[in-house]
């Protein structure tokens, strides 16, 4: 198969995943029982002229088939995600600034795991069924099983007296006492830690297990065997031999889980009150709010299959034998 | 002038000004200054006033924007505001306020009754449209005009009893920042996002003006120096937003926030033994409720409808048990729609029935309901087995008392199952077909009753709120006689007694059992002092007292 062949294919079946998703982005929420305008009309006294107006406002007393194709026009001819029904405003400016606030945190919590579980994964396949082999992989074991939410919970316990358990900086303080630029900096750090480390915790034993899996892997093989017999020294035989060869499918798995974090930080930013994209989506879904939801399901949508893509380009460069 | 004309002795006048009335700020012993920051919740959704429909954007309203009354800390008597007296005509259509004069907006601008004229008449014009989550607050007026800039006329096309404090309910907008979203089809006034821009506050007329708003994370509002009540005895005070309760309780017992509002039954025992925190720990506003379909269109299970079964349920149903099992004894048990904390409008002589099982059956088998072989009642030949609709807002301590509830019903032979989805999922199940409500049964959910005022809360079980409000399918024309008349009845004493009878008419024909009354649950650091401790809470929609008296310790 030709490097463009493979690329275009790839392509191909992200574009027609996205527009699969779009479509039962769609269909999913209006199929739920339930009414939007029920929820947004209940003011006192309020008359059906004021539901026919919200209706009519939201594009709900539209056939179906005609709010799919002008969901789909906006969407894809004018990039409009709509306006949010709980506050008018529109929906791509509200998910662009929840969006950054959920990268800047991901992107730490996961570095974070990365880095713990790549270590631990190495150290424990290095040291295999030593005590630190079976510290790290119990640990990781653990981690793994724990729902997110618990050890959110466990830390805020834990460090409520330390360091901030709510929000991404302390607005109010830094309005009325002032601060610099660095002071700011630092605010948002300590507002991240416990978020970031409770993303870590939850990722990084499966990191661990795959990396130290895929060690013990290549740790077996011939070369690595040849390599020995040739009187290399070990850490030359760990470090340029076995991790390099190991880095096919923990490059894959770091990809293919960098897609998922997005959504999977919901149930941090839930507890932790983060103002990002995940609570975006925990309050849209309180009050029915499509096109918030449509459009915070689409930039998840967006995260799986752009990563999934990268991944599959990744998988494509580190292991030459797809294209054979 | 035919207005002045029309004005009697007899009128109510209320000459205090605002600045006494609130009991607000100035205390000259306080600690002036500093700020706190309060922990919620329940998020503000929006400020734009066209466009929300959650308690914490129209409490910020409060202390943002003026309103032309307002009520007293306790929320029991309405007391001015931006009018500083008002008088109605002999007949009860005309009300004239007197507005405060040379008050300005936090800009600088003239804040006057032409503000007010302002935003009702808009109010009025789309109502139809895009005002229509305000206009029921101006319910039955004809017209309003200012004369001048410190006198607004209200005119009604009914007398009512009840002007004022739908009048409270409505903030007033600053005409020279809305007036050019007040044209054409009047879109504008709802796409508006009503929020601080460029680094400037929004514009206000309360004790406080929105200095910076961070949707579902931070508001904060700042001292107005321009306010024409009482000053605030702080700089002002941020409101945030918690996705959890239990973070919002970690962070009121480490400090990193001063107050919580609405704190979970199950923090209150480990607040009460934190020396540094204050509980507030009263009668509340809201109740839950076990609701029975009520409709005439009720299709099939019709022995709901029968009086001796309705009966016989509410004495199967273990109060005592839900207050103290499901709500740790942070509640009440419950009888009328209206609670305790409604203070005057609440009928102290209805009581529950008691919890009685052998009555209950008694009853049952009374009337014919026989047991089958599986235990379960027989109701014209179908076992009386239903489905009860469970709101997710009663997830928790609903939960455990629904189990009390089906517990209480097995033992007088009727079995109940939990339905448990979202708010607008039961809603709809509720409505039936063209909101006839002719499908459910039974359901559990919970009202919160604006306010210790009547009026709201006794109007949900109207026919007229047939696909809006009501979520019982009752509907009896002699209490919307009732109602139309209590509404006129501008006789305190007379007022009241009518309030009851019709307490007493929903409570027989028990479209509620009213199970619990929630008690009000807030904490604060004793750094601060001065929070209204009362049913409405340290942050409300009905006062601007609780947070212009707030000081430090």
């Amino acid at each position: 198969m030709h490097r463009a062949d493979y690329v275009i294919k790839r392509i191909a079946f992200a574009l027609i995943t996205v527009f699969v998703a779009i479509t039962i982005n769609f269909i999913l929420f209006r199929a739920l029982p339930g009414s939007a305008v029920s929820n947004f009309s209940r003011a006192p006294h309020a008359s059906p002229e004021l539901r026919a107006t919200l209706t009519h406002e939201f594009g709900l007393d539209q056939p179906l088939w005609k709010q799919y194709v002008l969901y789909l026009d906006q969407l894809i001819v004018h990039r409009n995600m709509g306006v949010s029904f709980a506050d008018n405003q529109p929906v791509t400016t509200e998910l662009a600034g929840k969006l950054k606030n959920t990268l800047g945190m991901v992107f730490v919590g996961t570095l974070f795991a990365i880095v713990i579980g790549i270590v631990t994964g190495f150290v424990s396949a290095w040291r295999r069924s030593g005590v630190v082999d079976h510290v790290s992989t119990n640990t990781a074991i653990v981690f793994y099983a724990l729902p997110t939410q618990f050890i959110g919970m466990m830390l805020i316990f834990l460090f409520a007296k330390y360091l901030p358990t709510a929000g991404m900086r302390n607005e109010v303080n830094t309005f009325f006492s002032g601060g610099s630029t660095w002071s700011s900096i630092k605010d948002i750090g300590l507002h991240m830690m416990l978020p970031a480390i409770t993303l870590a915790l939850t990722l990084f034993g499966e990191y661990t297990l795959v990396v130290r899996s895929a060690m013990l892997e290549t740790l077996g093989e011939d070369y690595v065997l040849t390599a020995r017999a040739k009187g290399l020294p070990q850490r030359r035989i760990v470090v340029s031999h076995a991790l390099r060869n190991a880095m096919l499918p923990i490059v894959t798995l770091v990809a293919l889980s960098l897609g998922f974090i997005v959504a999977g930080a919901i149930l941090v930013e839930i507890v932790f009150s983060w103002p990002g994209i995940g609570q975006a989506v925990y309050e849209a879904v309180a009050t029915r709010d499509y096109p918030m939801l449509q459009g915070a399901f689409l930039v998840l949508t967006l995260s799986v299959v752009f990563f999934n893509f990268i991944a599959d380009l990744l998988y494509f460069k580190l292991d030459p034998r797809i294209t054979e | 002038m035919l207005v002045k004309a029309k004005l009697l002795a007899f009128c109510s006048v209320m000459a205090v000004v605002a600045a006494g009335c609130t009991g607000g700020g100035n205390n000259p012993s306080a600690t002036q200054g500093g700020h706190l920051i309060i922990g919620t919740t329940s998020n503000i959704d929006t400020m734009n006033p066209f466009v929300t429909f959650q308690q914490n954007s129209y409490a910020a309203f409060e202390y943002i924007y003026p309103q032309l009354s307002q009520f007293d800390a306790e929320g029991q008597k309405l007391l001015p505001d931006f009018a500083t007296k008002w008088t109605t005509s002999a007949d009860g259509l005309v009300w004239t306020f007197s507005t405060v004069p040379n008050a300005t907006w936090s800009d600088g601008q003239p804040l006057t009754a032409k503000d007010a004229d302002f935003t009702f008449n808009t109010i009025l014009k789309y109502g139809d449209g895009p005002a229509g989550n305000l206009v029921g607050g101006l319910a039955n007026v004809r017209s309003v005009k200012a004369i001048g800039d410190n006198t607004l006329v209200v005119t009604y096309s009914t007398p009512a009893a009840n002007v004022l404090q739908e009048l409270q309910g409505i903030p007033i907008l600053p005409e020279h920042v809305w007036q050019q979203y007040a044209t054409g089809d009047g879109k504008g006034l709802r796409q508006f996002p009503n929020l601080p821009e460029n680094g400037q506050p929004l514009v206000s007329g309360g004790p406080f003006e929105l200095a910076q708003y961070t949707k579902d994370s931070t508001a904060i509002f700042a001292a107005n120096d321009k306010f024409y009540g009482p000053k605030p005895e702080i700089d002002g005070f941020g409101l945030q937003y918690f996705s959890n309760d239990d973070a919002m309780i970690s962070a009121l017992r480490s400090g990193q926030i001063q107050a919580a509002i609405n704190i979970p039954p199950t923090a209150v025992a480990t607040l009460k033994g934190d020396n540094s925190l204050t509980v507030y720990d009263g009668p509340g506003l809201q109740f839950r409720d076990f609701i029975i379909n009520s409709s005439p269109n009720k299709t099939e299970n019709l022995e709901l409808l029968d009086p001796k079964v309705r009966m016989a349920m509410e004495y199967a149903i273990d109060r005592n048990s839900i207050v103290e099992t499901a709500w740790l004894g942070y509640a009440k048990p419950g009888s009328t729609i209206l609670p305790p904390a409604a203070g005057i409008w609440h009928d102290p002589s209805i009581q529950p029935l008691p919890f009685d099982i052998a009555k209950a059956n008694a009853m049952l088998d009374a009337a014919g309901y026989t047991r089958g072989s599986d235990g379960i009642r027989v109701a014209n030949g179908h076992p009386m087995d239903y489905t009860v609709l469970f709101a997710k807002d009663e997830s928790g301590a609903g939960d455990t008392a629904f189990q009390i509830i089906q517990n209480g019903f097995q033992q007088i032979g009727i079995k109940v199952t939990q339905r448990k989805e979202d708010n607008d999922a039961v809603n709809t199940a509720i409505l039936g077909d063209n909101d006839t409500y002719n499908k459910f049964d039974l359901a559990m959910w919970d009202w919160y009753p604006c306010c210790p005022v009547p009026d709201f809360i006794l109007s949900v079980v109207e026919c007229s709120e047939f696909g809006n409000w009501s979520d019982t399918g009752y509907c009896n024309p002699a209490y919307d006689k009732m109602y139309k008349e209590q509404g006129l009845q501008r006789n305190l004493k007379e007022r009241q007694k009518m309030v009851y009878a019709m307490q007493k008419m929903i409570y027989d024909a028990r479209p509620y059992i009213v199970l619990s009354n929630d008690d009000t649950l807030n904490a604060w650091s004793n750094d601060w002092t001065g929070f209204v401790e009362g049913s409405l809470g340290l942050f409300n929609n009905l006062s601007k007292a609780s947070l212009t008296q707030v000081h430090q310790a």
